[in-house]
């Protein structure tokens, strides 16, 4: 007995928690909740003292995916790094090579062709749809339902072989370049885009039917894990979380960058801010996102799809500091890139929304119960590595 | 115009940006004793924390904040410049409870201490580890002038000479600067 309690207390020495710690007399249970716990997706630790079933505080412990970034923005070439982008999210790689390469371009006021912003939209929204339907996926996995992951790798499949034969790779993009994007998009990409909208939009009626309205799921996530927004401004949380608290911020519309302005298209938001305040915002997203698409698809305009003076791998940026944020599948997404007018950039710093919005699972899930803490973990929307960068 | 929430913030520098070339409306250096006040400021006028960041520089680190409002285009980035030698901030983690971690994140990667943190443990990186990676040589370290872009100074407290003609540390530049005469002065 005297050994367990000694690697109770080695283990939650790292957290900050006291093992022993008495909740009104009575004797609390801590334990490990990853890092190799499924639904943790990659390898997050969650250090939780229980009192009961009853969750009393939990600890997110990151870090275990740390690669430093930022450490290799300093030592490669401006355009060396956009790999990196492809690997901070991997699912959302998009949104990041959007991100870092807007920061380029609004330091170097490199104007981008129409054609170039059209594509970047079109795949951009395609990447946040493939996004949702992992989480969508997974989420429902987590709470036990086993049939909807296989529908939205289904689905996300169909993106992926969309976007592989433009971008050259399925998962970790490099596709968008300061002053364009890689390749130019093929009339047979269109038309197959188009094609997926049209079987997207009625894909999501049989998700609703089969998960939204399935009342074991919704037990699980109504009035589970309530956010206030008051909570969101002080942990910066951003993305579906904060519109899932009825706050309409969508960097699309509040800071707006590229072609967004030009489409007609809604922020949806939910007023409850529980999990299933997160899961409709999600759901809602991903139709909205294809009414985009199918407008983009429909107006692209012939032209360029990179500037013929497109930076060069020994490019030197000028000198400055610059921020540029967009809005990825997780939240807003920010590259803060200092230049001393070298071929490497001096400082970069990577603002990731997950980093933000587990920041506040803590103080979200003090009170409830054990399984909740399931539930509440996956309407974050959590990708590790993002989070770790 | 200036925005409402700087009435009665003490500042060394005020500077306009245009949003759409640098993506910042205002940036401000402050010292860091007044850090927290322009953080309840902000927090005050719907201003969210979005990151932490450090910065090596031949002048010493500076902490840089960046915040941004709900209501649109507005971001606004907080400098606070300290020496190489004793790197020291107040922590901002009562007001901004997202800040514990960014700060934590900094503290690894610069070493710059926190003060009144409420739980200053490495985050991201090995708990033994003694190395901050993102230090740079003397060589590679440029002057924080020709890294930060002034935009238009509004207003500046005389002995902040940041963008004037200087090569000297911090600790020359503005000795008083973080003394407890520096908030009578101002």
């Amino acid at each position: 007995m005297k050994e367990l309690f000694e690697t109770r207390q080695v283990s939650t020495e790292i957290a900050g928690v006291d093992p022993a710690a008495d909740i009104d007399g009575e004797q609390t249970l801590v334990i490990n909740m990853g890092p190799q716990h499924p639904s943790t997706h990659g390898v997050l630790r969650v250090v939780l003292v229980l009192d009961g079933e009853y969750i009393v505080s939990a600890t997110p412990v990151i870090g275990y995916l740390h690669r430093m970034h930022e450490k290799m923005a300093e030592i490669r070439t401006c355009l060396q790094y956009m790999p990196n982008m492809g690997r901070v999210d991997y699912l959302n790689p998009l949104g990041w090579n959007w991100a870092y390469v807007g920061a380029l371009e609004r330091l170097a006021g490199i104007e981008v062709p129409e054609r170039a912003e059209f594509i970047r939209v079109i795949t951009g929204e395609l990447n946040r749809i493939s996004s949702h339907l992992v989480w969508f996926g997974a989420y429902i996995l987590d709470l036990g339902a086993f049939t909807p992951i296989m529908y939205a790798f289904e689905d996300r499949e169909k993106i992926l072989d969309l976007l592989q034969p433009i971008s050259g790779s399925r998962l970790t993009y490099s596709f968008f370049r300061p002053g364009g994007v890689a390749t130019d998009v093929t009339d047979s990409f269109l038309k197959d885009t188009l094609a997926f909208v049209k079987y997207m939009r009625d894909r999501l009626p049989m998700y609703r039917d089969l998960v939204t309205d399935n009342i074991i799921f919704r037990r699980r996530c109504e009035g589970v894990g309530v956010l206030s927004l008051e909570m969101c401004q002080r942990y910066g949380a951003t993305g579906p979380l904060l519109r899932g608290s009825n706050r309409p911020y969508d960097i699309r519309k509040a800071e707006p960058y590229s072609i967004y302005d030009r489409f007609d298209y809604q922020i949806p938001v939910d007023e409850n801010g529980d999990a299933m305040g997160r899961y409709r915002v999600r759901m809602a997203e991903m139709a909205e996102s294809l009414r985009i698409i199918e407008q983009a698809v429909n107006r692209i305009p012939e032209g360029e799809h990179l500037i013929k003076k497109a930076p060069k791998p020994l490019w030197k940026a000028p000198k400055g500091e610059v921020y540029f944020a967009v809005e990825g599948a997780r939240g807003k997404i920010g590259v803060y890139l200092i230049s001393n007018g070298d071929k490497h950039p001096y400082r970069v710093k990577l603002r990731s929304p997950g980093f933000s919005n587990l920041s506040l699972f803590g103080e979200l899930a003090k009170g409830h119960l054990l399984q909740d803490a399931v539930s509440i973990l996956g309407s974050l929307d959590l990708v590790i590595p993002e989070i770790d960068r | 115009m200036t925005p409402k929430w700087m009435d009665g913030l003490k500042t060394l520098c005020r500077c306009r940006h245009t949003f759409q070339k640098k993506g910042v409306t205002w940036g401000l250096f402050l010292s860091p004793d007044t850090l927290l006040d322009a953080a309840r400021h902000l927090f005050q006028a719907g201003f969210f924390l979005e990151d932490i960041s450090g910065l090596d520089s031949a002048n010493g680190f500076a902490a840089i904040y960046h915040l941004s409002a709900y209501s649109g285009a507005d971001r606004v980035t907080l400098y606070v410049i300290l020496p190489h030698d004793d790197p020291q901030v107040p922590s901002i983690s009562a007001v901004y409870n997202g800040a514990e971690w960014h700060e934590r994140e900094t503290m690894d990667f610069f070493g710059i201490h926190f003060t009144g943190h409420p739980d200053p443990k490495p985050l991201l990186l090995p708990e033994d580890m003694t190395d901050h990676p993102l230090i740079k040589e003397d060589k590679e370290r440029a002057l924080l002038r020709d890294l930060l872009d002034p935009g238009d100074i509004v207003e500046r407290d005389p002995d902040f000479l940041l963008f004037e003609e200087c090569d000297s540390p911090i600790d020359e530049l503005k000795p008083q600067a973080q003394g407890p005469d520096a908030i009578e002065r101002a």
